[in-house]
């Protein structure tokens, strides 16, 4: 049971690179590489509102309950 | 680290050093000391003898115990505070006060008056468990901001 998050491939859909991203939003890169490899144990409104305002997504594009 | 800190964490460690002189003065007069104990209090030599090995006891808790308090404060001068080897040191310190403790229990088979210095050492093992076991959580909670974006 995990929340997966789908960053990469919404970053791929939107064909935006890692550190294009990280500037954006405003994190830095290696921030964002913990992000995408799962090992964040929490995600801040701030940093996911930033995200989704990005990559012109909802949360729920970006987060994923898994059993 | 600002001026405060730095001089406090100097006046801790120039604690850790006065109190291993006074332990190496006790270790040193251990003879005389159980001399006079011997002449003055019961006159019995087997309890000159026993007070010599319950010196010698806590002693080696009481060296084990500030050899890690100087490593402690080592670590905390360079700003590793919150680390699982600063925990495992404590838990070393607070191991090292209940057996203290333990010995001065058992010394009060001879001497009644060991109850207090058990007391005061037990007392002292449970609180370093305490903080121990804070700076457990604490770990647990910057590791969690850490992994936090």
């Amino acid at each position: 049971m995990e929340i997966r998050i789908n960053l990469d491939v919404m970053m791929a859909k939107r064909k935006i690179s890692g550190g294009e991203l990280a500037e954006r939003v405003g994190i830095t890169p290696a921030n964002l590489s913990i992000l995408k490899t799962g090992k964040a144990k929490a995600i801040r409104f701030s940093t996911l509102m930033a995200l989704c305002h990005e990559l012109q997504c909802q949360p729920g594009d970006l987060l994923e309950f898994q059993e | 680290m600002n001026w405060t800190k730095d001089r406090s964490v100097a006046l801790s460690r120039v604690c850790v050093v006065l109190f291993a002189l006074c332990l190496a003065a006790l270790d040193g007069g251990a003879y005389r000391l159980s001399q006079w104990f011997v002449r003055y209090r019961f006159g019995n030599r087997q309890l000159g003898v026993l007070l010599m090995v319950s010196i010698y006891a806590g002693s080696v808790f009481a060296w084990v115990c500030l050899y890690q308090l100087w490593r402690l404060l080592g670590r905390v001068r360079g700003g590793a505070v919150f680390d699982a080897e600063n925990v495992y040191r404590m838990r070393v310190v607070s191991w090292c006060c209940l057996s203290a403790a333990a010995v001065c229990l058992l010394s009060t088979a001879y001497y009644l008056p060991f109850v207090f210095v058990a007391v005061a050492a037990g007392f002292m093992g449970l609180v370093v468990r305490i903080v121990k076991n804070a700076f457990q959580q604490a770990i647990a909670m910057k590791d969690e901001l850490e992994l936090t974006v």
